[in-house]
């Protein structure tokens, strides 16, 4: 399994990999039919076009040097034909080409997105949102580059160069040889300005990465740069990557601006060539003014694929780097998966002892070695309130987690309603445990959209929720209420509104067990006291989980679990952890200012 | 400019090439010479035209590139410049975009956009000017296909620019899409969102291929277009020429030099619906970037404190934000030097905006805001911001170290100083305790830090600075109570004028005064004890508090 940490976007390797071309055509293979129909094309294309120069000669030297106005208007109306054969041939092309490839990456972009979302959230700690994004966006068109800029044309200009190679040797296969003299020279010289071209590229997107990355953070942060009036010293470091940026993209102009340049000459010198030593000939009467105009046009056509071609293998090489890329985030089989027989547990199946929620000797550790629970164990019967509390970082969060299934331990086992999570179908778990969270997470979309979470199509039901969670007069007040559109930043709702739409979508989830991580923390207490009303009938024969910083907001509970150092520290309700004078009766005074009664 | 002669030079050179080989082919027909000075001089021009292309391109090109650096540099400049009311209105990426995409659409203009309409020009003037030399009457025939391909051609490429912008448009809305599920997957994995999710992607992807495919057919008719008209033109000169020449009044040199000059001219007849285009998107790109750039005021310098302690004044202040109903209404209350007072009140009353206008991010209107005596309008922002250190509830750290993210690059902060200002926001031992210590990497492409540690990452920052007036907005939000204890402890120490925004009335306990704001209005104010005795808002949520812990400790 390729480790998509270490990874680096820019490394190219080979042109063409045996395995990974096996795994482009199974993703191509849906497009064979529109592929056969361009590679049907290339032959007839080849023909058409190496047909005009031919046409020339025989213009020249059957037509116009012997007056033959009737035979050179024949020629003539071949030539528009092949002209007009051409176009069409060409569009056709063109457009297949483009069909296949764009096919190929709208199904390879679909494959790749479902694939990841049923990725486990330890991958998606481990790879940044903008790495995937890559993956799902420009990788896959690199793919499909890799079909119409690369293997294609590769083809398509094999077969024209073969055709051109076949019928100058056939004409005269003297002056050919003296083309084909000036062929090792410019492969060598494409050759060489292509890869220093490549490495160049490769700096100028390494250069831009870096400026676009600086300046994202800058925006991003800009108040803080504003506030304490740094405006100047992230100015000169913007101008440094920026310069850093001009010389390299100057520098791949160099040898880009050289490739071409010296094509062009080295065309010229080869005419010269041509008018050299076929001037000779047609003095001799070796050859005709015809052949040496068509030779001339041959060797034209002989020029360009050869400085293209490498031009194309950078194309494949990048894109065979894409394919292993994406295949190695294809092949990255999902860390958390529901067994094939998985149980969809049925509360009445169970008898009322057994607990609603377990953690049974649970370790878990996100990075191997940096223990977050260490034998953590507790039970939650069934529609008790819980609360769960503790230091910053004690694993709070993590035991939340941990009962969705997000992750699995590492040791010990989670149970729902007695049966291991593991066990558990994924999705019936999680309609089984529902988590308000404390990044309130909105998307695109109107109001009703964000809490339409349960396929709940009944605008009613949504109004109760959102009347529940005191959410109703703002909403009410929006302009457009229920249909109003969240903007990307949620510009239009504040953080505690957000969190009140949280809840309410909840609500609407309306699972059975619910776990709130910190949903309240940073609400007023006047609107945290109004939630907790709501809360309230909403807990009502629910089995909940509450983690807040907020002790006060936890008195509620039935019951307090105090974590620390990632175990259970001690347990119990509010009076009774008071009394014990524990670590909790000191966060509790530590809170309030007072000693606890 | 170098640049218009290099490209004059190789227009010329170009263009003799052609004039040479017909010499040569008519010292071949006529002569029956040998032609090796002809060889010769295509060989030097050859030379001569790779020379002068290059140096064209790597002038014209290369002031493209400067242009596209200046722009950006000048946009930097001016985000540096804008308040916040900017950053609300337009999203980090339609910023990003001005700076990348709309600044490289310049530098087209400014390079290829320049290139090709000297080079199409010089192209026009010089070949047309060689073949009417040659023959005016083949001149009219050979051309007289192209007004008709260049319309053509330009109808294409309107076209493909139209379905072009339609098919980025769709790929900008995909990877929104993609963006947001994925930065949201927490939740969509606990609200089985998956198959919601998917189902829109592949109706956002659909879409995509659809208008790929749109481009793409209107793409392959205009592509084949370039040999289309480079073809009629030899297909004319050959038909016609012939004529001539089987007619004896041109020479067959002529006819293969006029072959010559139409392939010259192919390329930027087609070219010039594509300039054309790149002209018209580079003007409309500049005039974006010109928007932004004239909108910034000038930067102003740093200052120098204003005073040791200095007081606040809130006189009168009625603020909105643009578009929406008054923020605060009628604001009026004073903190003395080196008092401490809380700001309370329910979510949306106001509370983050005093410190926003204190601080200047948001310009309140003049005479209702004053630092140490001053109209914060009057005062010089640099001035202004050394003087107030405003901690926001969000904190932002950089992709840097720590250290980095602290001083932010400020000369003269001693390790020792960094290590104080860290220890009085209590983060100093969780400092140590990362990989590489104050040198560790935080931010998006650094480690993730909780929360809370962004707090006081971000409350270390502000300390390092030294200010004379701490306004927190609700900095202890994701911070336990132990924490904040310690801290609060420490900054009541310095002696600092602080106003502590904050909804935990614990924090506003230990105020030395207490402002309760309510829907943008003071509702009442005064010490802890006189609001608890006033019996108001203040009153009534202290004691339902009290009262829960009553209950609680029962």
């Amino acid at each position: 399994m390729p480790d998509l940490r270490d990874e680096h976007d820019d490394v190219l390797g080979r042109a063409f990999d045996r395995r990974l071309a096996v795994r482009l055509w199974l993703a191509a293979r849906r497009q064979h039919r529109v592929l056969a129909g361009a590679l049907v094309l290339f032959p007839l294309i080849a023909a058409a076009e190496l047909a005009q120069p031919y046409l020339l000669k025989v213009a020249i030297d059957d037509h116009i040097l012997r007056a033959d106005w009737l035979g050179l208007t024949v020629t003539a109306g071949l030539f528009a034909l092949t002209l007009a054969v051409l176009y069409a041939l060409r569009m056709v092309e063109a457009y297949l080409m483009a069909l296949a490839g764009q096919r190929v990456t709208h199904d390879l972009r679909g494959e790749l997105f479902s694939h990841l979302l049923r990725l486990e959230a330890a991958f998606f700690d481990r790879n940044p949102v903008g790495r995937l994004m890559t993956r799902v966006l420009s990788d896959v068109e690199a793919v499909s580059e890799a079909f119409t800029s690369g293997l294609l044309a590769i083809a398509a200009d094999v077969i024209t160069l073969s055709g051109v190679v076949a019928i100058m040797l056939w004409m005269d296969w003297r002056l050919a040889l003296v083309t084909f003299a000036i062929v090792p020279v410019l492969a060598a010289v494409a050759a060489e300005l292509r890869i220093r071209a490549r490495d160049a590229y490769r700096e100028v997107r390494r250069r831009l990465a870096v400026l676009n990355g600086f300046l994202q953070e800058s925006l991003q942060g800009m108040t803080v740069i504003q506030l304490f009036a740094r405006e100047r010293h992230e100015r000169a470091q913007f101008r440094r990557l920026n310069a850093d940026y001009r010389r390299a993209l100057f520098g791949s102009t160099v040898f880009e601006a050289s490739l071409y340049a010296s094509v062009e000459a080295l065309g010229s010198v080869a005419l010269a060539l041509l008018i050299w030593y076929g001037g000779r000939q047609i003095v001799g009467g070796a050859l005709s003014f015809g052949a040496l105009v068509a030779f001339i046009q041959y060797t034209n056509r002989f020029f360009l694929p050869i400085r293209d071609l490498g031009a194309k293998y950078t194309v494949m090489q990048s894109a065979m780097a894409s394919a292993e890329r994406i295949f190695g985030l294809l092949d990255r089989a999902p860390g958390i998966v529901a067994p094939a027989r998985a149980a969809i547990p049925a509360v009445r199946g169970h008898g009322a002892a057994t607990p609603a929620l377990e953690l049974d000797g649970v370790w878990f550790a996100y990075e191997a070695g940096t223990w977050v629970l260490r034998d953590c164990a507790f039970r939650v019967a069934r529609g008790e309130h819980v609360a769960l509390v503790g230091a910053t970082g004690e694993g709070k969060s993590t035991c939340a987690r941990l009962l969705i299934r997000a992750y699995d331990v590492t040791r010990g086992r989670v149970l729902v309603d007695g049966v291991d999570v593991r066990a558990w179908d994924l999705e019936a778990l999680r309609r089984h445990v529902g988590t308000v969270f404390q990044d309130t997470v909105l998307f695109t979309g109107t109001v009703a959209d964000n809490l339409r979470v349960n396929g709940a199509r009944d605008a009613a039901a949504l109004r109760v929720a959102l009347e529940t969670a005191h959410a109703g007069r703002f909403v009410d007040a929006l302009p457009r209420g229920l249909d109003e559109p969240l903007g990307e930043r949620g510009v239009n709702v504040s953080h505690g509104e957000r969190q009140l739409l949280a809840i309410a979508r909840a609500l609407v989830y309306n699972p059975p067990v619910l776990v709130l991580d910190e949903a309240t923390s940073s609400v007023d207490p006047e609107s945290e006291w109004l939630i907790r009303e709501g809360m309230k009938q909403l807990l009502a024969g629910r089995t909940s989980v509450t983690i807040a910083h907020r002790l006060s907001t936890i008195q509620s509970a039935d019951r307090i679990i105090v974590l620390h150092r990632g175990r259970v520290h001690e347990e119990g309700s509010h009076s009774e952890l008071l009394r014990r004078r524990g670590l909790y009766a000191r966060l509790w005074e530590l809170g309030h200012g007072a000693p606890a009664a | 400019m170098a640049g218009a002669l290099c490209l004059l030079a190789a227009t010329g050179f170009s263009l003799a090439i052609p004039w040479t080989v017909k010499h040569a082919v008519d010292a071949l027909q006529y002569d029956r010479a040998p032609v090796l000075v002809y060889v010769a001089l295509i060989v030097v021009l050859a030379a001569a035209n790779g020379a002068a292309r290059l140096g064209s391109r790597f002038s014209i090109l290369g002031a493209g590139q400067r242009v596209d650096a200046d722009l950006r540099d000048a946009l930097y400049a001016a985000f540096q410049a804008f308040s916040p009311d900017v950053f609300a209105r337009h999203s980090t990426g339609d910023l990003m975009a001005r700076a990348s995409s709309d600044v490289g659409v310049v530098r087209s203009l400014v390079g290829f956009g320049a290139v090709s309409i000297v080079s199409t020009t010089l192209a026009f003037v010089g070949a047309i000017g060689a073949m009417l030399a040659v023959d005016p009457w083949l001149t009219v025939c050979a051309l007289a296909p192209f007004p008709m391909l260049v319309t053509l051609a330009r109808r294409f490429n309107m076209t493909v620019t139209v379905r072009t912008e339609a098919m980025q448009a769709q790929l900008g809305v995909l990877s929104a899409r993609v963006q947001e599920t994925l930065a949201g997957m927490a939740v969509v994995r606990a609200y089985t969102l998956e198959p919601r999710a998917a189902a829109a992607f592949a109706a956002e992807n659909a879409t995509l291929l659809d208008r790929s495919v749109a481009l793409a057919a209107i793409q392959a008719r205009f592509t084949p277009l370039m040999s289309l008209i480079a073809g009629v033109g030899v297909l004319v000169v050959l038909w016609v020429g012939g004529y001539r020449v089987a007619q004896g009044r041109i020479t067959l040199g002529a006819l293969v030099a006029f072959n010559g000059y139409l392939a010259y001219l192919a390329w930027p007849t087609v070219a010039l619906g594509l300039t054309l285009s790149v002209i018209r998107r580079g003007l409309a790109s500049m005039a974006r970037i010109q928007e932004i750039v004239d909108a910034a005021p000038p930067l102003e310098a740093p200052g120098e404190p204003l005073a040791d302690a200095p007081s606040i004044r809130f006189a009168h202040l009625t603020f909105a934000y643009p578009g929406r109903a008054p923020a605060l209404r009628d604001v009026d209350f004073s903190v003395d030097p080196g008092e401490v007072v809380a700001v309370v009140g329910p979510t949306g009353s106001g509370k983050s905006t005093l410190g926003l206008v204190l601080a200047r991010l948001w310009s309140p209107p003049s005479g209702t805001v004053f630092v140490a005596g001053r109209d914060v309008t009057t005062v010089p922002l640099g001035t202004l911001r050394a003087t107030v250190g405003w901690v926001p509830q969000d904190a932002f750290l950089f992709s840097r170290s720590i250290a980095d993210n602290l001083t932010l690059g400020r000369d003269g902060i001693a390790d020792d100083a960094v290590r104080a200002a860290a220890a009085d926001a209590a983060i100093d031992d969780e400092i140590e305790a990362f990989p590489d210590g104050y040198r560790t990497v935080v931010g998006e492409r650094g480690l993730t830090v909780s929360g809370g540690q962004r707090q006081r990452l971000a409350l270390a920052r502000a300390l390092l600075g030294a200010p004379r007036l701490l306004v927190l907005d609700d900095v202890f939000a994701s911070v336990d109570a132990v924490t904040e204890e310690k801290i609060i402890k420490a900054l009541r120490a310095s002696g600092r004028t602080m106003l502590v925004i904050t909804h935990r009335l614990r924090a506003a306990q230990a105020a030395d005064r207490v402002v309760v704001l309510d829907a943008g209005a003071i509702v009442e104010q005064g010490t802890h004890e006189a609001l608890l005795a006033r019996g108001g808002l203040y009153a009534r949520l202290w004691r339902r508090q009290q009262l829960e812990e009553e209950i609680a400790s029962a």
